[in-house]
């Protein structure tokens, strides 16, 4: 036994994990367990115990640096030569300090420990042999081996193989929420043998040897065997893993066998806690800690000195030179070394000891607001902001690179079927495209509703209370209430209560709710309410017409309206498909017939949507009743009555459709929509299945759009929706949500997607008929392939089909060799289907939709088991398996057959252009970095206008290294040109005389150019080394947009500008594909929304939508990093301020290291007198208002500049420290000189002017003044007193040298005390009074001058908003000062600027701008050909400029503006060595209606 | 839960508002300089260094042998004006580091404040005497405590030489005399310290410091008092006696000639230091120097004349309208 445990232990260490069940050893001692050297499944996350949290605690503070430099100087205390005054008094504020962080941190460990403990002692049903069944166990005592049984909805314990599920197919469907926030449920397989188990699982019959991975993180990837004991093996893979922490949802039972538990099982290996990062300001603060270091040595060095030459002065020693305890002298050198020491415990607070505490406690405070505005609040979602990183919150203020990822982030990622192509037949779905812009033509739609609705009214009102009240109209009212009001208080609930008023409208109002959410949902509402007292809808225009609010909520995925000439093929399609199931031969004049039907079942099947219930808990469809029927005689029966039926339909349909194109559209805007209100906004449901074979249901959506023909009654319509209601509805759960959008696409058209197992997939036709088609591979969609294919077998025809979807790229290249066929009227057909094809998807990508190529193959079904027996061999292999399935897929998908293509709307985020219009004139330079295709993304840039139809463009498009160099000296050459070198930023100082020159347009990036560039040319330009200029060119530009590029480019991207340009970035993404670029920027923002939760879990900060970024960074981040800069600077000076008073008395005390101050009033000073008001500060004040913030995005330019705390102003208000800490000592001292005062009593006057000043000088660093402040400031200057006066009234030998007693009560009966107190202080801020006022009322900088707004009221305030914006306007449009002078010569553009051309009309100024920028072409065509010669010269590359210049002018007559539109193309060939693969470089595509010209 | 939204006032410094406060604080201050600079002015002081003038005195205490040896020392001065009012007679100490750091620790308020004469735990290195007796008072502040005496003399005229009567009590604070200082409580003032010795350089025990006035002897005499309370600088006078006002002096020291009659025990040779003798008067704002005073007149027109300059600043800008914005 003992050799077969070490073998075991040898096992252990190679990089596998063998376990088996346990129950073959329950009998025996516990030693024999081969499992036991596993860790159990009690989870541990506190880091302490109550005997090892003091000592452990301590020595994880003291690897701060400032703690040990604390206790280091603690230590020096005890050293007794060094005679410091109470050592343990110079304990005591360390252990404060010590002790919050400590309190802190056992208050978080103590919730953990809490935490885990409910955890731990979860329940669950574990097998016991000896019960013969499964007993309740706690979550700790399950261990590795041990067999669990769990019931649905149950949360999974610890890592366990999946070997027996109720689900008859073997599945069982978990619900991985908690582990990445994605609610859809996801398939976990039986293990492979084990799936066809007819009766419940017997554990104690299980012999098996399970061989697999070492524990790791990642999720998604597992691999194993397991070994019968017959010796054949069986491979499973993170299909059959049940991961701890998720839900079993939609089955009864499952059992399996722990594999892995605890701190070892995926989730706890993933769960890394919050990270740490260092903030700007920290760094810069801990550069300045050094300086201080350095002023602290120069101080102790000149004490040391000095105490040296003192004593030196005397020839014997003086009467009140103490010698030490045994009346030795030191020698002189040795007691400038202890001088030396205790220089440094006296001066030891020059390093702020209380700056950390606080810092952190004002990051706190600053959290705590921030995550409790209701601004970043989202409804939808229920989700505010999340802030992961509580320490880089002033970071928000710095940023100056944004980099964004596009879907998601600035789209919604609610992905909208727009528009298809099938085999090369364009479907434009302009009923759709129209609907979907129903927003704006909203106004006049609204009245017309109305008016319908004033007709309709009274008449439902008599009729239908049923259907109201009943399930369709009442409960769909409560389910999406619940779901949107989830808080109370806030305005836009007030929406709601109007709702509800009008009762007898409820069930309408839920029917337009999903299209009308929110704004538009108010507007219903209060249409509603006046619309049932007869009157036309009047309210509420004004403040509900943000076109954007109506943008996000309106559309949902599962609305489509079918294009009108695609319906009608698709009924040809449908009956060819009954023909198929009559066992006929098709006729070839179908084949398009035919190809539709594929394409539409491709759609439909090809795909790993899953069908549930609504209701709760969540059902599977998995055997939907009219399958069983196919076949039967009275089936077909009905069939025949449906194809008679719906041929009749489509009839009508051909003949009204002109006609009611009116009502049609409006209706058929709002009555699919009816259906839709049931859903939550995560899934997607269809509606329509009812027990009369689906008929009516599946038809109605065509049916009743064209039955509400002219003569059609509008009840009828309205009557509609609450019949399909009545009978279960599907709900489609994603995984992506373009394949629901597809999936709704297809149902549009009557292809719905009925039930899906992993072997079945089921399909309604068109007629109502259900084809199940037997599933006999699926090969998963991953972002290597791009692609995902099915494999199934069509029950009809019996063929083996394979149904690829994937993005066009892939899937074009994947496609059968046209020149293969034999027929050449096929391959020309083909070829022409392609081009077709291709053209169409470029149409799509411009117009900024995702797209999708559909293909299909049909295999021979020898082809298939072969390929299966591959498929099974790589399954089953542990070490290569991907590669090796990787490989088996590509083996499967070629010589493909299009289909079609797919276009799908990703729409635009509420708020995105108005965000980065803002944060733009922030001075933040945005880009956009995605995986996507260039025109998709230029057009979203266009869209959100990260790009202007102005912009000068440049596309770079290159994999050659050379090229990708030429071109950007080209670029560069050219935008150098055009906008003039850089200027360095430059620093806006805070005061500005009237007479300096304005303020230099903050100049890195000229706003006119954009970048846009891709994958392969970012590879090209970070192997050749070419970063330098990319970065160069990309500073002039004024947004970059990176298409194409991988995770890795994108971290690249960041990495590169965050340390070549020592840039703030800031990273926001959703995705998991954005975690590598979240984790790299200074500061990631993860987007809560539709694609889990990995981007989440990465970032610093989690928002739920893109237009929360604009609070966030402009005032938040404002906010944060003013207050925290200034409180830092503050601090700084308050210390360096204070302890200096002590340096100064060095100079008559013989450098003695002696203080005039009471060492517990020193203590105290720093602790208790002075540490609130900063702390209130650096939580409360807000230098500008939210409202001017906002107004005036440029405002944040101050914290990118970093205009609060730089070198500049530490050292400024270091100066100032030192100037007054010189007179806050030197007038007492003059005052008191030669007179009797004694030590400590000349140190009270000294502290309380110090106080005074501090606390003076804090008042007036404070823009705001609240209540809470002048509080703080008065309690804080009260308590100084009342604590000193209780101290010195008490205190008669506790302290004993400094000898307190009433010295403070002596002080305050003596008039010059005040007459002291009184003038040091207004002496001491005199100079900064004076140059703050100066500053308030002339200077010009931003800030200041924003601040001014503030304190104007608010209508005057938005006036001078207003003027201040168009004043900034002017100067971003630059022309001429003088017409005759052309080109603007460098000396006039200041001369311009000041004197803003208003002499000009704008036409004239159009004019010139013309001009000069025809003049620019022509520059840059002479550059480009130039450039062109060095290429050929350059010999690397052939460059053929095949089409060299096509210049388009056309002259526009607009308003009687002379405009010149000049579309600039440029194109030169790059003919690689072959020559046959040519790759049109699109060189530079300058698309120009004006031109800036800068000076 | 909002942001803070408490009704805030912003704090703009901007000339307009800031003038009158500007204006405001320089006539205060002005108005303040000139007050202290007339009491100040009305304060009489009179200070005489006799370092040089004992020299012979100064000579002898050089050598620790003649410790027992008396040295008087006589300085006679011209007061041209009578000091009117409560006159006091402070002695004054140049070079003479009472703040060094050690040296104020060198003491034991607990054995000061009577409950324990034995205890000198701080006084290291003059916790006990030769023979291992505790000292007391301790440590080395009282160790060096100023031992010369001065009397007063009025020359009415060249034969008659009145000494001008002084009250050697209520020179310390009253909270020192009667809470911080105290004697062991004992019958005899002798026996409370017995089993103490006296510090090293004293030549009489703490309980003969004056033995007329029980109410002065031992700890809570007031030149003891005085001493121990360390002053802040290296120059400084500490109260000796006050001007008792009867006969006539009831008015003050009327205006005549005077002398100091000085039995020179403290050496400053050592130090290198200098004394000095100070009679002077005191007003409401107590002895305040002159420099408060010109610090106060400074000031004031230091801001008043930074509120000028920026009046004319915006007096001038303000025509032109044009530097609010941009």
């Amino acid at each position: 036994m003992r050799k077969e445990g070490k073998k075991r232990r040898k096992r252990k260490e190679d990089k596998k994990r063998v376990v088996v069940s346990n129950l073959l050893f329950e009998r025996w001692a516990h030693k024999e367990n081969p499992n036991r050297h596993y860790r159990g499944n009690q989870i541990k996350t506190s880091k302490y115990t109550v005997l090892s949290f003091i000592p452990k605690n301590i020595f994880e503070q003291l690897h701060r640096f400032a703690n040990f430099y604390f206790v280091g100087i603690v230590v020096l205390n005890f050293i007794p030569v060094l005679n410091a005054f109470q050592p343990e008094v110079s304990v005591i504020p360390i252990c404060i300090i010590l002790a919050v962080t400590a309190i802190k941190d056992a208050w978080e460990d103590l919730r953990r420990y809490k935490s885990d403990k409910v955890i731990n002692s979860r329940e669950c049903l574990v097998y016991s042999r000896k019960e013969q069944s499964y007993v309740q166990k706690c979550w700790k005592d399950v261990r590795v081996g041990d067999f669990i049984q769990m019931h649905c909805n149950e949360i999974i314990p610890a890592d366990i193989l999946l070997l027996f599920s109720s689900d008859p197919s073997g599945v069982c469907h978990l619900e991985t929420a908690n582990l990445d926030g994605e609610t859809n449920l996801k398939q976990r397989r039986v293990v492979k043998g084990f799936s066809q188990q007819e009766v419940q699982f017997q554990p104690e019959h299980f012999h098996n040897t399970i061989v697999c991975e070492k524990p790791n993180n990642h999720l998604n990837k597992f691999k194993g065997y397991m070994e019968h004991p017959d010796q054949t093996r069986t491979g499973f893979g993170s299909e059959s893993l049940l991961l701890r922490g998720c839900t079993i949802r939609n089955t009864e039972v499952a059992v399996g066998i722990v594999i892995y538990t605890g701190h070892e099982t995926k989730a706890m290996l993933n769960n890394s806690g919050p990270r740490y990062k260092r903030s700007q300001i920290e760094r810069r603060m801990n550069r300045d800690i050094f300086s201080c270091i350095g002023i602290l040595f120069l101080m102790c060095l000149i004490g040391a000195v000095g105490h040296g030459l003192w004593n030196g002065t005397f020839t014997e020693h003086p009467p009140f030179d103490v010698p030490d305890a045994k009346g030795n002298y030191l020698p002189l050198a040795l007691g400038g070394f202890y001088m030396f020491l205790t220089m440094i415990i006296l001066l030891q607070i020059l390093i702020p000891i209380s700056l950390y505490v606080s810092i952190e406690l004002v990051k706190l405070g600053q959290v705590f607001f921030l995550h409790n505005d209701l601004d970043l609040y989202d409804e939808e979602t229920d989700l505010s902001i999340q802030c992961r990183a509580l320490n880089i919150t002033e970071d928000l203020g710095q940023i100056q690179y944004i980099f964004s990822d596009k879907t998601g982030t600035l789209t919604e990622n609610k992905m909208v079927f727009r528009r298809c192509t099938i085999m090369g037949h364009e479907y434009s779905h302009q009923e759709n495209a129209k609907r979907l812009e129903t927003p704006k033509e909203l106004d006049s739609d609204s009245e017309e509703w109305t008016q319908y609705r004033c007709l309709s009214f009274p008449a439902r009102r008599d009729q239908g209370p049923a259907a109201m009240r009943g399930q369709g109209g009442s409960q769909p009212l409560r389910r999406s209430q619940s779901a949107r009001v989830p808080i109370q208080g806030h305005s836009r609930q007030r929406s709601m209560g109007r709702c509800e008023i009008s009762q007898p409208s409820v069930a309408f109002s839920s029917s337009i709710r999903n299209r009308l959410a929110k704004g538009p949902r108010a507007r219903e509402a209060a249409a509603e309410a006046s619309a049932s007292e007869g009157r036309l809808l009047t309210v509420a225009e004004s403040d509900l017409m943000n076109p954007w609010s109506f943008y996000g909520y309106e559309v949902q995925e599962k609305d489509v309206t079918p294009d009108k000439n695609l319906l009608s093929k698709v009924r040809d399609a449908a009956l060819w498909l009954e023909t198929l199931s009559e066992g006929r031969t098709p006729k070839p004049s179908l084949a398009t017939a035919s190809s539709i039907a594929d394409f539409f079942l491709a759609l439909t099947i090809c795909n790993s949507v899953m069908v549930s219930t609504t209701t709760e808990p969540r059902q599977r469809v998995t055997m939907p009743p009219s399958t069983k029927a196919l076949g039967t005689s009275l089936e077909k029966i009905q069939q025949l009555f449906h194809r008679l039926k719906l041929s009749g339909l489509s009839q009508s349909f051909s003949s009204t459709a002109p006609s009611d194109m009116d009502l049609g559209e409006s209706l058929g805007a709002n009555i699919p929509t009816t259906d839709s209100e049931e859903r939550d906004d995560g899934s997607v449901c269809s509606g329509g299945y009812s027990t009369d074979g689906g008929y009516k249901s599946s038809t109605w959506e065509q049916g009743d759009i064209l039955g509400a023909g002219p003569g059609a009654s509008l009840e009828e319509v309205l009557q509609a929706p609450a019949l399909s209601l009545a009978g279960p509805e599907l709900c489609y759960e994603a995984e992506s949500p373009d394949e629901a959008a597809l999936v709704h696409a297809a149902r549009a058209y009557s292809f719905t997607l009925v039930s899906r197992t992993p072997e079945q997939v089921t399909v309604r036709l068109p007629q109502g008929t259900c084809l199940t088609f037997d599933v006999l591979c699926t090969l998963e969609f991953d972002s290597v392939r791009k692609r995902m294919s099915v494999v199934v077998r069509h029950p009809l025809t019996g063929e083996i089909i394979v149904y690829t979807k994937g993005a066009d790229c892939v899937i074009m290249d994947l496609l059968e060799d046209p020149g293969c066929m034999t027929d050449s009227d096929v391959e020309k057909k083909m070829r022409k289907i392609r081009a077709r094809t291709q053209r169409h998807l470029d149409l799509y990508a411009r117009d900024g939709l995702r797209t999708l190529c559909i293909a299909k193959k049909v295999l021979s079904e020898e082809d298939f088991r072969r390929w299966a027996s591959f498929r099974r061999e790589a399954e089953a292999s542990l070490n290569n398996r991907d590669e090796l399935l990787m490989e088996t897929a590509q083996h499967l998908e070629n010589q493909l057959t299009l289909l079609g293509a797919t276009g799908i709307e990703d729409r635009l985020q509420e708020g995105v252009p108005d965000t980065i219009a803002a944060l733009r004139e922030a001075g933040i330079q945005l880009w956009v970095l995605t995986g996507d295709k260039q025109e998709t993304a230029v057009n979203i840039a266009y869209a959100c206008r990260l790009l202007d139809q102005t912009d000068t463009v440049y596309s770079i498009n290159t994999e050659n290294q050379e090229t990708c160099d030429s071109i950007l000296n080209l670029a560069l050459e050219e935008v150098k040109q055009c906008h003039g070198p850089l200027k360095p930023g430059s620093k806006l100082s805070g005061f500005r005389l009237p007479s300096a020159t304005p303020p230099a347009t903050s100049g890195a990036a000229a706003p006119d150019v954009g970048l846009v560039i891709d994958g392969k040319t970012l590879n090209a330009i970070f192997q050749g080394k070419l970063e330098e200029k990319f970065l160069e060119l990309t500073r002039y530009c004024r947004s970059v947009l990176c298409c194409r590029s991988t995770p890795l480019q994108k971290s690249m991207l960041v990495k590169l500008v965050r340390d070549r340009l020592r840039a703030m970035t800031l990273s926001i993404g959703d995705g998991a594909n954005d975690v590598s670029m979240i984790q790299a920027a200074d500061i990631g923002i993860g987007i809560s929304g539709q694609e889990g939760m990995q981007a989440v879990m990465s970032s610093d900060f989690a928002v739920s939508r893109f237009r929360h970024l604009k609070k966030l960074l402009l005032v938040h981040g404002h906010w944060c990093y003013s207050r925290l800069a200034r409180m830092v600077v503050y601090y700084f000076y308050k210390n360096v301020c204070y302890v200096s008073l002590l340096f100064w008395y060095q100079f008559f005390c013989g450098f003695s290291g002696s203080t005039m101050i009471d060492y517990w009033q020193l203590i105290f000073f720093n602790l208790f007198f002075t540490s609130l008001p900063p702390l209130v500060f650096g939580v409360l004040d807000k230098d500008i208002s939210m409202e001017t913030l906002l107004a005036l995005p440029e405002l944040y330019k101050s914290g990118q500049n970093s205009e609060c705390y730089n070198l500049l102003t530490f050292w400024i208000s270091m100066a100032d420290a030192f100037y007054q800490s010189l007179v806050c000592f030197f007038i007492p001292y003059l005052t008191y000189k030669d007179s009797d005062i004694d030590v400590f009593t000349f140190g009270t006057p000294i502290n309380t002017i110090s106080l005074a000043t501090i606390l003076l000088h804090q008042a007036m660093e404070m823009k705001t003044w609240t209540i809470i402040h002048g509080l703080v400031l008065a309690g804080s200057f009260l308590m100084y007193f009342a604590v000193s006066l209780a101290y010195n009234a008490i205190c008669v030998t506790c302290n004993s040298p400094t000898n307190p007693y009433w010295v403070m009560e002596g002080q305050l009966s003596d008039p010059t005390f005040y007459l002291v107190c009184f003038l040091t202080p207004a002496v001491a801020l005199l100079p900064r009074y004076f140059f703050l006022t100066l500053q308030g009322t002339y200077g010009k900088s931003p800030i200041l001058r924003a601040q001014k707004i503030d304190r104007l009221p608010v209508d005057k305030r938005e006036l001078e908003i207003q003027s201040w914006r168009s004043r900034q306007r002017p100067a971003t449009i630059p022309g001429e000062a003088h017409p005759t002078n052309h080109l603007g010569s460098p000396t006039s553009g200041q001369s311009f600027r000041s004197s803003t051309p208003k002499n000009l009309s704008p036409a004239e100024r159009r004019y010139k701008e013309d001009r000069c920028q025809e003049s620019k072409f022509q520059k840059s065509l002479i550059h480009t050909s130039a450039s062109s010669q060095e290429y050929r010269r350059n010999g690397h590359v052939r460059v053929n400029i095949s089409s060299i210049l096509r210049v388009g002018s056309a002259l526009s007559q607009r308003k009687g503006h002379l405009k010149i539109t000049t579309r600039f193309e440029l194109g030169a060939t790059d003919t690689s060595k072959g020559g046959k693969d040519q790759r049109m470089i699109q060189m530079s595509k300058c698309q120009t209606n004006q031109w800036f010209l800068r000076a | 839960m909002k942001q803070q939204q408490l009704p805030a006032f912003r704090l703009q410094l901007s000339a307009n508002e800031i003038l009158s406060g500007f204006f405001a604080i320089g006539l205060f201050c002005l108005g303040m300089g000139i007050i202290l600079l007339l009491s100040a002015k009305s304060i009489r002081e009179v200070e005489i260094n006799y370092t040089e003038k004992c020299a012979t005195c100064a000579k002898l205490r050089e050598d620790a042998t003649n410790f027992d040896k008396e040295c008087n020392c006589s300085i006679s001065f011209y007061l041209p004006q009578k000091m009117e009012g409560n006159v006091y007679l402070y002695y004054k100490l140049y070079g003479f580091y009472q703040n060094l750091y050690r040296y104020i620790l060198s003491r034991s308020n607990i054995q000061l404040v009577g409950t324990d004469v034995k205890d000198v735990r701080n006084c290291a290195p003059f916790k006990t005497s030769d023979n291992g007796l505790p000292i007391a008072p301790c440590g080395a502040i009282a160790n060096s405590m100023f031992n010369d005496t001065i009397v007063l003399l009025y020359n009415f005229n060249s034969s008659t030489h009145i000494r001008v009567p002084m009250v050697r009590t209520e020179t310390a604070w009253w909270t020192d005399k009667y809470v911080k200082f105290q004697n062991p409580t004992f019958q005899n003032l002798s026996s409370a310290f017995a089993g103490t010795a006296k510090p090293p350089n004293w030549p009489k025990p703490v309980y003969e410091l004056d033995e007329k006035d029980p109410g002065n002897n031992g700890f809570v005499n007031d030149d003891f008092i005085v001493w121990m309370r360390t002053a802040a600088f290296p120059n400084f006078k500490k109260l000796y006696r006050r001007l008792h006002r009867i006969g006539n002096f009831t008015e003050g020291l009327p205006a005549g000639s005077y002398s100091f009659i000085i039995n020179y025990n403290f050496p400053v040779g050592r130090f290198q230091g200098q004394k000095a003798v100070v009679l002077s008067t005191l007003t409401w704002s107590g002895g305040s120097s002159l420099f408060l005073a010109l610090a106060y007149l400074v000031t004031g027109a230091v801001t008043l004349l930074a509120s000028f300059s920026m009046m004319a600043v915006h007096l001038k800008l303000k025509e032109r309208k044009t530097f609010f914005l941009q």
